[in-house]
């Protein structure tokens, strides 16, 4: 397994380390419902070094990657992010992805750890201007309602007036660092890239603080199952396009990009799936690949699921027919007929990600 | 390491016999790997067991799991206090988190079960 420049730290934590694609990290360190809990309240510190990272320079450099994905990059302000997906010809989903404007010639983008080696070739292949910089990267996330307290309290003063979904480039103690304020749990939250040997001083500093926790990867996956976001590999994957998986709404259509064609195949059919949030009436969770039916007949498959703290009850996302993809539709899941209703997007709703952050 | 006065299965239920009957829980090895227990599906009292039926439900964050009937018999009672606090099941899995009892259960199926010392080299063997 790789080891993030964190690793030491979780072990000092007492972390239960799990191979996930491949990277050696922390599932929990305390317990999954009590970070959980803790994210919500006040703020905790996640390690998302696993991830992909990518610097595009050069407005060549910059034209190639919008042919790549399905955003329109020269539609993202200067500090915007952009949430957006890197397609195969077939229009089946290689990754997810942010696509962050740095400057006026100048990208970052945001990817994840599995498929990493196709999603280089895509994003750098033939494309001089690309850079990946994941291996040199590291990325903690502090994410809650005291995030903005405790950023600021470690010496980002750029911080201040920083809007949900901007990100910035600043110093700390002499490195530079990209401050952004993104997040996967629907809290106000920030993630914070910098060189992997900055990160333990970093990592300690954010630790130290009193509202402050580390978090691992069992409470990153129920925060963002509430807020129902999607997992790459989990969720969607390269047999399914973004139509089926939430993304609708991020596809350009007025751009070039690789698997438009196969995409616009499948909207004038309009015979897809959709991928829906699902709850269930008590605190029985859905799980990842239970059958959904509806009056015994097979109508599709959840993708995610688990109990959601924040609710009391389980929550998840699937992939059903669009007949059965609207909101207080009750449908069955699992071997044993579990009873699950098409939901809302987000479940939770309290999240504090948009909230004004202040100290 | 695992509470001498006990047996156990390799599905990691423990039974206590006490005045007649088995109660039955799951270890706190179980535990402990489960997480935090979030749900608890209990037997209905009166229902029939034969050895090794699902008899139970225990979901945590992470996982769902079947609790079996360690040996044969009826339930007799339920420990309804986990419908409202399955959580006991981690915090305190040999007392207030047990799940049911049964009575009518054969002497012979309970002594086959594992001691305290064998359960705890089993869960060695495991790779834990």
């Amino acid at each position: 397994m790789q080891k993030t420049p964190l690793y030491d730290e979780h072990l000092k934590l007492g972390g239960k380390i799990v191979d996930f694609n491949g990277w050696a990290l922390p599932l929990q360190f305390t317990g999954i419902v009590h970070e959980h809990q803790h994210t919500r309240a006040r703020a905790s510190i996640f390690d998302c070094s696993h991830m992909g990272e990518y610097r595009i320079k050069g407005q060549s450099a910059i034209e190639a990657y919008d042919r790549q994905v399905i955003s329109d990059t020269s539609k993202i302000p200067l500090g915007r992010c952009r949430y957006g997906a890197i397609l195969s010809e077939n229009g089946g989903i290689l990754d997810d992805l942010i696509t962050f404007r740095m400057a006026a010639d100048e990208l970052y983008v945001v990817t994840n750890a599995g498929p990493i080696a196709s999603v280089t070739d895509r994003i750098c292949g033939g494309n001089p201007g690309a850079e990946h910089v994941s291996y040199e990267t590291a990325k903690i996330d502090v994410q809650g309602p005291l995030a903005y307290r405790m950023v600021m309290a470690a010496g980002f003063k750029d911080v201040e007036g920083l809007k949900y979904f901007n990100s910035l480039w600043t110093t700390w103690r002499g490195h530079r660092v990209l401050l952004s304020r993104t997040g996967y749990t629907g809290e106000l939250g920030y993630e914070l890239f910098m060189d992997n040997d900055l990160a333990p001083t970093l990592w300690e500093l954010f630790c130290s603080m009193e509202d402050a926790a580390p978090a691992g990867l069992g409470a990153r996956d129920t925060l963002r199952t509430e807020v129902c976001y999607g997992l790459s590999g989990q969720d969607f994957d390269s047999t399914v396009t973004p139509l089926e998986s939430g993304m609708a709404a991020f596809i350009e259509w007025e751009t070039e990009f690789v698997g438009k064609e196969a995409l616009m195949a499948q909207r004038n059919r309009g015979d897809y799936r959709e991928l829906v949030a699902v709850k269930t009436l008590d605190r029985r969770a859905p799980r990842h690949e239970f059958n959904v039916t509806r009056d015994g007949v097979s109508v599709g498959v959840v993708t995610s699921g688990t109990f959601g703290p924040s609710l009391d009850h389980g929550v998840g996302l699937a992939r059903v027919d669009r007949n059965v993809s609207a909101p207080g539709t009750r449908l069955t899941a699992g071997p044993k007929g579990l009873p699950i209703e098409v939901c809302k997007i987000p479940i939770y709703t309290k999240g504090t990600c948009r909230a004004a952050a202040t100290a | 390491m695992f509470p001498d006065n006990l047996k156990y299965t390799e599905d990691h239920e423990w039974v206590r016999e006490e005045g007649g009957a088995c109660t039955v829980g799951i270890t706190a090895f179980a535990a402990e790997q489960l997480g935090d227990v979030t749900y608890v599906e209990l037997p209905e009292v009166g229902a029939a067991f034969k050895k090794g039926d699902e008899a139970a439900t225990v979901e945590s964050v992470k996982a769902a799991s079947d609790v079996y009937a360690p040996v044969a018999g009826h339930v007799i009672e339920t420990n309804a206090e986990l419908e409202a606090r399955p959580e006991l099941v981690n915090e305190s899995p040999y007392d207030k988190g047990w799940f049911f009892k049964l009575d009518d259960f054969d002497p012979a199926q309970l002594r086959g079960l594992m001691n305290a010392a064998a359960y705890a080299k089993f869960v060695e063997e495991q790779g834990h």
